[in-house]
């Protein structure tokens, strides 16, 4: 079998564990790298038919017959009530911005919207190999379903890249994350890369390996995954240098960027 | 040009059908913050949710406490669902797995006898009302009845009961390999013929 098909086999053998049973931090990351290798799978690829299989057997299961009780009912309506005594201002704000983008014709516009941003920004990524097309999505889903997700803007360590502008997100539990970043000059992959590393030291003495990546383009905001290439338990920090084609294992370059601007307490 | 003025007016008879389906649908009164909106919630998906629960979770306050995060959970996404994409019920059991699935990595899972209830003909009523309200149920439970019945069982013991793949191969004496091979089979069929069946609605409702 090409080698290929079995990585496919493999990403939906992961693919329909994820769905059924929670994955180990490895098979996570296995998950991960494969999903990058295979952009048109997303994670959530078997969700949707594993939830509605399940309700099916449910229906039809004659010796289900279970009923929610009636203090579970009352203990959820406490939980419901007491969240809805938190309300601040913003969730105020929120409702009525919901309300508002509920209406039909308001909707229509903000998606045409975000789809002509879209486009515009996945004809950016052409240059790109393919693989990249799909990233704006899957950051965004990131951003959308990560329960401990973390977010930290960078920030320069150099004179020469005050106008660096983006962001970083991660999340520990999906071994996973996503460099936003614009601003960083070109590199020329046969002489150096970009690499970014994760920095967890409860975990990792060095900092850990995130990947390389190119600056391809001058203009635009560019989208960058992260794959760790160990385990990361608890993330605490993330940094940026230029190193030899490929990368490295333990850095001596100077750092270009850090995220969040407090120095960690290990460095490169 | 055409044919994209064409999805476009199909996705709009399909989302004009789906609000006309789901002009009541509560998650879009929550979204609205409709009062008593929350309370339809449980009473509509209550039984659903504290059943799939209890194939996940074997103890009490366990199942209680992932139950309560669920209905939550569910609340707080109201406002991410979308009609057009998805029927409430499938909106609402995906989150609920999800929520399950999660709470499995941090407790261990034991199996549990089934209380066998003689006066279920309520609870009938409240299941064929679930498959009767959802196109999407009927086209999976088609799908299903479709596969072999060794198949059917393989992916009721993994899908509903919640059964490890190493689980489903100790109770069937199966190779392990064999059990995620199926699985993976009979799950990409399903999807097929689900998305397959979907394409064929949408086509049915441009040429009404």
């Amino acid at each position: 079998m090409p080698r290929e098909d079995k990585k496919q086999e493999r990403l939906l053998d992961l693919l329909v564990l994820e769905s059924t049973q929670k994955l180990s931090l490895e098979e996570q990351r296995e998950l991960n790298t494969l999903l990058d290798l295979f952009p048109e799978y997303t994670q959530d690829h078997f969700h949707e038919m594993t939830a509605l299989a399940q309700v099916s057997f449910y229906a039809q299961d004659n010796f289900n017959n279970e009923l929610l009780p009636k203090q579970m009912r009352k203990r959820i309506l406490h939980a419901y009530k007491s969240e809805l005594g938190q309300s601040t201002l913003m969730d105020y704000i929120n409702h009525y911005m919901r309300v508002f983008f509920y209406k039909p014709q308001y909707a229509w516009t903000l998606t045409i919207l975000m789809t002509i941003g879209l486009s515009f920004a996945m004809i950016e990524f052409r240059t790109y190999d393919a693989n990249f097309r799909y990233l704006p999505l899957k950051r965004a889903f990131l951003e959308n379903t990560a329960n401990d997700m973390i977010q930290f803007p960078w920030h320069s360590r150099s004179n020469s890249l005050e106008s660096i502008s983006g962001d970083i997100i991660w999340t520990d539990e999906g071994q996973k994350g996503f460099i936003k970043i614009a601003g960083l000059p070109m590199n020329d992959p046969r002489q150096n890369q970009y690499q970014v590393w994760i920095l967890d030291p409860l975990n990792h003495k060095q900092p850990v390996d995130g990947g390389v990546f190119d600056v391809t383009q001058v203009d635009g905001t560019m989208i960058i995954p992260i794959n760790p290439k160990l385990p990361i338990s608890k993330a605490v920090g993330f940094a940026i240098t230029l190193e030899q084609p490929g990368g490295v294992v333990v850095s001596n370059q100077p750092l270009l960027l850090t995220a969040p601007k407090e120095r960690p307490k290990i460095t490169i | 040009m055409a044919q994209t003025a064409k999805s476009v007016n199909i996705h709009n008879k399909r989302v004009s059908a789906m609000q006309s389906e789901d002009n009541d649908s509560i998650l879009a009164r929550i979204a609205d913050g409709e009062n008593g909106s929350f309370e339809l919630l449980i009473e509509k998906y209550g039984n659903l949710v504290w059943s799939i629960g209890k194939k996940f979770l074997y103890r009490q306050s366990d199942l209680e406490d992932a139950v309560q995060e669920v209905f939550i959970a569910i609340w707080k996404s109201a406002d991410k669902y979308d009609a057009s994409k998805a029927k409430e019920i499938t909106f609402v059991s995906m989150i609920a797995r999800r929520r399950f699935i999660d709470h499995l990595r941090k407790i261990s899972k034991h199996k549990i006898l089934e209380s066998i209830d003689d006066d279920n003909s309520g609870h009938q009523l409240y299941k064929e009302s679930l498959l009767n309200e959802s196109t999407d149920l009927q086209l999976v439970k088609n799908a299903i009845q479709s596969l072999d019945i060794d198949d059917q069982e393989l992916l009721n013991l993994s899908v509903y009961q919640g059964y490890s793949h190493s689980e489903i191969s100790k109770l069937l004496n199966i190779p392990l390999g064999t059990v995620k091979t199926r699985i993976r089979r009979n799950l990409i069929k399903l999807k097929a013929i689900f998305e397959t069946n979907e394409t064929n609605t949408i086509l049915n409702l441009n040429n009404a």
